[in-house]
């Protein structure tokens, strides 16, 4: 009965569209039509037409479309014509160009199958308004589709746009949605339908229901809702309208502090990769080493490289020379892999650089703490002037994979995979690390001649070795951060510099020589540092009361990306002044200490 | 009374230099760009650029029929220094034009050596406004002929709630604040209006949007702001974001989810040059505006790009980039500058800098790969305005224009 009802409904929404298909039997010929137009008023009104009637077969020639790989032919008699290209290039670079109406082949005058350069073609144009309509197009045909993530994308969509004709298209779906998610955003979206309804009543279930699903989306909507209904006077309207206002504000506080737990989790986690490599270098070794931040940088630099050797290769200016790298020339996912081959790669790479540093310059200086300081730093200098002779000054690209650049939306906390993945990667190698120091014989003779260098070698140990071994140890970590942090900012020359300064300091706040303070102290900066980014702009109002800089201080806590971070140093400033050994620190029966 | 003694001597001096002392066959012109330090990057290809055009002014026979002799001089990323090599060319080498300088504190430093010696500097990168020198030549876009008609764009799209992100310095502040009166005289409300405000005592709005220092890298919070604010689906990202903070920035923002369908970003610092170093796939469909894109279909581009990539080939310039080179509005602008200083010369037939300058406010056109341009009295240029999407290549596709747009530095204020 309930269908039987529907049927009127969908009949009128289809009915503009009955105009166009007079003219043009398929949906793929309309929207091959549009594309062809010369007008752009013309393109939009067919287009348009082609709202709501989407198969399957149009979905890919609009993806086309809007990727640029829509080409246009002009025909004998001045028209035009939307084709695509498919199959191999062959030695002119020509394709065959199959007709966008009906996919068949494209023929000249004499019957044969055409074959077309890309690059000699016009595309079809496109811009955003064209864009929405193509997406419009995607959603109602979305409705359908087979993942329930994307049907939930499209009825989101509809209902945000609020328009009331699609009312009936969401009703139909519900009858046969089993999907929770979906069922979740189809009433969120049918109710922002609703709340059109000139019938009081209507909109005052319709607020109900958005009361209960409470979703972020919906907050501005409802903003102009409590204006419209307190205007027009209605109280009982306006009463549910601040309540579901008030549901949505609750849920925003909860996913607001959600989040900034997962931000500083994963703020802790850059910071804790960054700086384990130094908690062996400057922890353990006590080496003051400046150039922990170009040992990071080579990490980076070399997950380039692995990038274009997974690629197409390319050439280095090396001193004068040309470096060749060769490329596997893969595509795809065999490609998007690189980045796991680079993890290795790069941790290689830097404790092959770390050993040499060590060997050439550090060995000599295990007793003059001042001395390594400067020459680390020249060796900084030198690496960083290295890496532009040979990279170039300008920041190099690398492109993230696409399993690293999606993301899990749990209750609207996003959670980016990048993130995630960090998470696990700063636990897996804590995990790694705290096993061979405390677990392997390795560990075992790095922990004794760390702790005594000199009665370390009378009972055998041959400590040159293990220095040399815990020094590359420490710098192939400082690679895999490296590696890590070409995901989430730039790779250029400079890199390290960014993050040296960050590591010194969790290091030294963790207290020098402890890795469980490392690991505490950089979640614990990770957190703060976020918490205050997120909650300050929250006090600011209340700064008022400050007698003279109330104002100064409350337009400062507005920057809070700012001023958080001056916080926070001021804070292990102080910290530092009550403990100056950080959090904890080695007990050690040395004199000299 | 005094000012106006030294202002005299100064162009007496500089009247008599022009006759006496150069050589008769040529005319020194200055460059004034960083060629070293962090600036580097991007002001290289603009001496690379004036290189080109004097090359091609010299080859068709000079200005006034006298070969235009460069002096180039490095500003180092360091501003007082921009003043001291400023103070170089134009009293040790008496040039007769300077064209340089980009970031906007460069600018205010060699100001007034340029005012003190009546000077000529030719500044061709968008700026903040506010400022009209009878001694500099703005062809740089005013904020009027780039982030307004970027905001009558989105407006045009139907976008309602704006989000305005900049570098912290004074370029973005300024932009952001005169933007902040636009948005507001078309009736948006403020509440719409996204990134926080500071206030001064009295409750006025002093500085607009949210702000990063350079070399920012935790972008987390600011896009999860960013997601909750568009989840509504009609906001959009206005973004002064300079330099290589881009990176980080939009590499969270795709991260998260947002892409130029949900929420576009609109960058003003962000032309083809800059894109060399940028992650392209995550930028894709996100929205630039100047006046020229390189994606210009135009018979005067298609020309340009070539003769420039023709120059860069058998050019013998030291260190000069040869590799994928690219044109973009900073480098047309100090092409265009060239053509009108030539233009202004042979209008007044001296070189003088107050005949120049007359001839310049009786309103020269120039035919430019960019378009026509045309000089106003206020020093500034009317040109075309192009707002292009970014595509995957590095490259803009043109999606709106503007045409003839009047350069209008005075904004603040303006727009109730």
């Amino acid at each position: 009965m309930k269908a039987l009802l529907l049927l009127p409904c969908l009949l009128a929404f289809f009915a503009n569209a009955t105009v166009w298909a007079a003219e043009s039997a398929s949906p793929r010929a309309l929207v091959a039509r549009a594309a062809a137009e010369s007008e752009r008023a013309q393109t939009r009104q067919l287009l348009s037409a082609a709202v709501g009637r989407a198969d399957e077969t149009v979905a890919p020639l609009l993806d086309a479309w809007r990727r640029d790989t829509l080409f246009l032919h002009s025909r004998a008699d001045g028209g035009r014509i939307a084709v695509l290209l498919s199959g191999e290039k062959d030695d002119r670079g020509a394709q065959s160009a199959l007709r966008a109406d009906d996919g068949q082949p494209l023929q000249d005058e004499a019957g044969r199958p055409m074959r077309l350069v890309a690059a000699d073609l016009p595309t079809a144009e496109h811009d955003a308004s064209l864009r929405r309509t193509m997406k419009a197009i995607l959603d109602l045909a979305e409705l359908a589709a087979a993942d329930p993530g994307r049907r939930t994308r499209s009825v989101r969509n509809l209902g945000l746009a609020q328009d009331v004709e699609k009312l009936p298209v969401l009703l139909a779906r519900e009858t046969v949605e089993s999907a929770p998610e979906v069922r979740r955003a189809l009433r969120e979206a049918i109710a922002l339908l609703r709340l059109k309804d000139p019938r009081e009543e209507i909109r005052i279930t319709a607020l109900q229901e958005l009361q209960a699903v409470s979703s972020l989306a919906t907050a501005d909507v409802l903003a102009r809702v409590i204006q419209e209904e307190s205007a027009a006077g209605n109280r009982r309207a306006l009463e549910a309208a601040r309540k579901a206002q008030q549901a949505v504000e609750w849920h925003r506080t909860k996913v607001d502090f959600a989040g900034t737990l997962f931000r500083g989790l994963s703020l802790g986690s850059i910071l804790l990769v960054a700086a384990l490599g130094l908690a062996i270098t400057f922890g353990l070794m006590r080496v003051i080493n400046m150039a922990h931040g170009e040992l990071i940088a080579v990490g980076a630099y070399t997950t380039y490289l692995t990038q274009a050797f997974f690629g197409s290769g390319m050439t280095l200016p090396c001193f004068g020379l040309s470096l060749p790298v060769p490329g596997l020339q893969l595509a795809g996912s065999s490609r998007e892999a690189y980045f796991i081959a680079a993890l290795p790669a790069s941790f290689l790479a830097a404790a092959t650089a770390g050993l040499v540093l060590e060997r050439g310059i550090i060995r000599f200086l295990y007793r003059r703490p001042l001395e390594s300081l400067l020459a680390t730093w020249g060796v900084s200098l030198v690496l960083q002037q290295a890496l532009r002779l040979i990279f170039g000054p300008n920041n190099v690209q690398v492109s993230s994979p696409s399993y690293l650049s999606g993301n899990w939306l749990v209750g609207d906390v996003i959670l980016g995979w990048n993130r995630v993945f960090v998470i696990g990667f700063a636990l897996l190698i804590v995990l790694g690390m705290g096993l061979v120091l405390t677990r392997s014989s390795l560990g075992l003779l790095i922990r004794a001649s760390m702790q005594n260098r000199t009665m370390a070698a009378c009972l055998g140990v041959r400590t040159e070795r293990v220095n040399a071994l815990t020094f590359a140890l420490g710098s192939g970590l400082a690679g895999l951060a490296g590696a890590f942090l070409s995901q989430i900012g730039n790779v250029g020359p400079s890199l390290g510099q960014g993050y040296i300064i960050d590591s010194f300091m969790v290091v030294v706040v963790g207290g020098v020589g402890s890795l469980g303070g490392t690991i505490l102290s950089a979640f614990g900066i990770g957190g703060i540092d976020q918490v205050l980014q997120q909650y300050l702009p929250l006090v600011a109002p209340g700064l008022a009361w400050v007698p003279g800089i109330g104002g100064f201080l409350q337009n400062l806590a507005q920057d809070a990306a700012v001023f958080g971070k001056i916080l926070v140093l001021a804070g292990i400033i102080l910290f530092l002044q009550w403990r100056p050994a950080g959090l904890f620190s080695p007990r050690s029966r040395t004199l000299d200490e | 009374m005094k000012l106006r003694l030294l202002l005299a001597s100064g162009a007496i001096a500089l009247g008599l230099s022009s006759s006496g002392l150069r050589s008769a066959e040529t005319v020194k012109v200055g460059v004034l760009h960083s060629l070293s330090g962090t600036m580097a990057i991007s002001e290289t290809s603009l001496r690379d650029i004036l290189l080109f055009t004097f090359d091609e002014i010299n080859a068709r026979g000079g200005v006034l029929g006298r070969k235009i002799e460069p002096v180039v001089v490095d500003g180092a990323s360091n501003w007082p220094l921009f003043a001291e090599k400023a103070k170089q060319l134009l009293e040790q080498d008496k040039v007769a034009v300077t064209f340089g300088c980009w970031t906007s504190v460069s600018r205010k430093s060699v100001l007034p050596v340029y005012e003190r010696n009546n000077g000529l500097l030719f500044y061709p990168v968008q700026y903040e406004g506010e400022e009209e020198s009878q001694n500099v030549a703005y062809t740089a876009e005013a904020v009027n002929q780039q982030a307004t008609p970027a905001v009558d764009y989105y407006l045009k799209e139907g976008k309602k709630k704006f989000y305005l992100l900049g570098s912290d310095y004074v370029y973005p502040q300024t932009t952001n604040l005169v933007l902040l009166e636009y948005l507001l005289s078309k009736g948006v409300p403020l509440a719409n209006i996204g990134g926080g405000f500071r206030r001064d005592g009295s409750g006025k709005i002093i500085s607009a949007g949210k702000y990063t220092p350079f070399g920012h890298i935790d972008y987390q919070q600011i896009v999860a702001e960013i997601k909750q604010f568009a989840a509504s689906g009609d906001a959009c990202v206005i973004s002064t974001l300079n330099g290589d903070t881009n990176v980080p920035f939009f590499k969270e923002y795709a991260a998260s989810g947002l892409t130029s369908e949900t929420c576009p970003v609109v960058s003003f610092s962000i032309s083809e040059d800059e894109f060399r170093g940028l992650p392209a796939d995550k930028l894709v469909g996100q929205l630039g505006c100047w006046t020229y894109f390189q994606s210009l279909n135009t018979p005067a581009n298609k020309k340009f790009v070539a003769d420039f990539q023709t120059w860069l080939k058998k050019s013998n310039v030291p260190g000069l980039v040869k590799e994928g080179r690219v044109t973009c509005s900073p480098m047309v602008l100090s092409y265009v500058g060239v053509y009108i200083w030539k233009a202004a010369v042979e209008k007044a037939g001296s070189f003088e800098v107050d005949k120049v300058r007359a001839a310049w406010k009786s309103g020269l056109t120039f035919d430019g790969p960019g378009g026509k341009v045309t000089t106003q009295k206020n020093m500034h240029l009317t040109k075309n305005v192009y707002i292009g999407e970014t595509r995957a290549d590095g490259q803009f596709k043109i999606v709106s224009s503007f045409d003839n747009v009047y350069g209008e530095p005075w904004l603040k204020g303006k727009f109730k």
